[in-house]
């Protein structure tokens, strides 16, 4: 699904973001991205989001070489991918069936659908009840939780969080990785960005750790990760 | 599998985005009600001063110059002039391309409007024979333009040159002046019309420059989900034709208001000219038209506000950032 071939990424401030880094996510993994904070895994995300081009190697998204896709065709890439930040990016003035229903109304698929598939993914976050509530009416966790189901709505082939658990309670982190994993139990491929050790450590998927633009260690935990 | 059902589907997904754009734009535009208020008054009064310039000249226009009293020559003939001869002449004039209505007016005839405008109709009665002559009353053809002095010149000298004629008035003065100020109001038309027209799209395009602004994080979370720049700027296009087809909407209330207020004063003034029939407003083309205009200037508007501004977004700025 994601296939970074010696990427590196230097920004124009002269912040070498990524170094000759190299890794491979297969269809359906589940995989964590961890590592201090600008150790270069947000980079990594806008990479493949084609938010940023590498300064130098290849990355590839399902099958795609993103280096000879032309920016006009960034939205399919987009598209194909379910995103979850860690401040929401919720529309304020819609509501939070609005938000969720976003990716669907891109996609043009029919209001009926539309209703059926948010109501879905309402329910899947626990949400089913607040569909006609206002986001900035909600708490942290809600808010969160509304911008997973916006992600996962459209049932992409892989999904994409950048410090998903960074604004809730443990309980509610562990519910929402629970999540992640029922989704790649359905073929998602699933790629966080954490910095959750405890987290990480419990769930015993792949780990990917980064430092310094540098890919340190790729390890599926049974002792505990250490970057 | 053939391709058809994929073009269908893909239609049918561009057609429920744009539906989407539409509603949701009118719906955004509802939600901020002073605001919009203003921006469509600005609009509405941008196009109602050439609309009503407009307006006063096609009612003008119809105040026909070619067949009424004020836009013919009055050839007086010869005393003792015969009836064959008079008519001869009438016919010869009517022949003519340059001519449009010829009546002619015996001295009986004359001699009765005239006891019965001036109220002299016992003074009349003490004249021994009727001393009115035969008078030709010329509408020359063609509408009261530039070249209309030109034309009715030499009509007058064909006609003071014929037999029988023993004079011709026309005051072509008052008439000239009349028709170049028709002409210089559709050229004020014409030229208000473009000044207004951009004043529309630069409103237009001032508002939904602040409004795009306003929601940059709006779009860039669209653009972060996968939304084409397309689906993006349509909002924001079909907000300014609203503006537009709203302000249109308002400068055909207020044309229309204007109408009403003045349709008694200008019907009376017009019938002291001659003029009979009620004040005219824009016809269902015209009131079409003029919604259209204000439709697509205002979409013209936003277009110009959105591409630029696209321009410059950078998506996904925030993110990573903490």
């Amino acid at each position: 699904m994601i296939r970074f071939d010696r990427v590196s990424k230097r920004y124009p401030n002269g912040n070498q973001a990524l170094s000759e880094l190299s890794f491979e996510l297969g269809d359906g993994e589940f995989c964590f991205l961890t590592g201090h904070s600008g150790a270069g895994k947000s980079t990594l995300l806008r990479l493949v989001m084609m938010l940023e081009r590498p300064t130098r190697g290849r990355v590839e998204v399902a099958g795609r070489d993103l280096g000879d896709t032309p920016d006009r065709l960034a939205p399919r890439v987009r598209q194909g991918i379910g995103m979850i930040f860690q401040d929401h990016k919720l529309l304020n003035d819609k509501t939070v069936f609005d938000n969720v229903a976003l990716p669907l109304l891109i996609a043009g698929l029919r209001y009926s659908d539309i209703g059926k598939k948010v109501r879905a993914a309402l329910k899947k976050v626990g949400l089913a009840n607040r569909e006609q509530a206002w986001p900035l009416s909600l708490s942290g966790g809600e808010q969160q939780r509304v911008g997973v189901a916006r992600a996962i709505v459209g049932m992409p082939p892989l999904l994409l969080a950048d410090e998903p658990t960074g604004n809730l309670d443990p309980d509610l982190s562990w519910e929402l990785f629970d999540l992640f994993r029922e989704l790649n139990q359905r073929g998602m491929t699933v790629l966080i960005a954490s910095h959750d050790l405890h987290l990480v450590r419990r769930m015993g998927e792949r780990v990917l750790v980064l430092s310094d633009g540098r890919l340190m260690d790729d390890v599926v935990p049974t002792a505990p990760v250490v970057s | 599998m053939s391709a058809g059902p994929g073009i269908r589907q893909r239609l049918r997904g561009w057609a429920r985005r744009h539906s989407y754009s539409f509603f949701s734009s009118l719906g955004a535009l509802m939600a901020h009600r002073v605001g919009t208020l203003m921006t469509v008054l600005v609009i509405g009064i941008a196009m109602l001063l050439p609309l009503g310039l407009y307006v006063t000249l096609t009612n003008l226009d119809r105040v026909d110059l070619r067949e009424d009293d004020w836009g013919a020559l009055t050839v007086f003939m010869q005393a003792g002039v015969s009836d064959e001869r008079v008519n001869a002449l009438a016919g010869v004039l009517s022949a003519r391309d340059d001519v449009g209505v010829v009546e002619t007016v015996s001295p009986e005839q004359g001699l009765g409007e005239f006891r019965q405008a001036s109220g002299f109709g016992d003074a009349l009665d003490l004249l021994g024979s009727n001393p009115l002559p035969w008078v030709l009353s010329v509408s020359p053809a063609g509408g009261a333009d530039a070249a209309m002095e030109t034309r009715a010149q030499a009509l007058a000298d064909f006609i003071a040159a014929q037999e029988g004629v023993e004079s011709v008035t026309f005051d072509f003065k008052w008439l000239q002046r009349f028709g170049r100020l028709l002409e210089l109001g559709r050229a004020a038309v014409s030229v208000l019309v473009l000044l207004f027209g951009v004043a529309v799209v630069v409103v237009v395009a001032n508002t939904i420059r602040l409004d795009v602004a306003a929601r940059t994080d709006e779009i860039e979370i669209m653009a972060l989900v996968g939304a084409w720049p397309g689906f993006i700027r349509q909002p924001f296009l079909y907000a300014g034709f609203w503006y537009g087809l709203l302000g249109g909407v308002l400068a055909m209330v207020m044309i229309n208001g204007a109408l009403i207020y003045l349709e008694g004063p200008l019907d009376r003034l017009l019938a002291s000219y001659g003029h009979q029939g009620d004040l005219g407003g824009l016809g269902i083309f015209e009131t079409f038209l003029v919604l259209l205009s204000g439709g697509l200037l205002g979409w013209v508007g936003a277009a110009v506000a959105v591409q630029r501004h696209l321009k410059t977004l950078r998506v996904g700025g925030t993110l990573g950032r903490r």
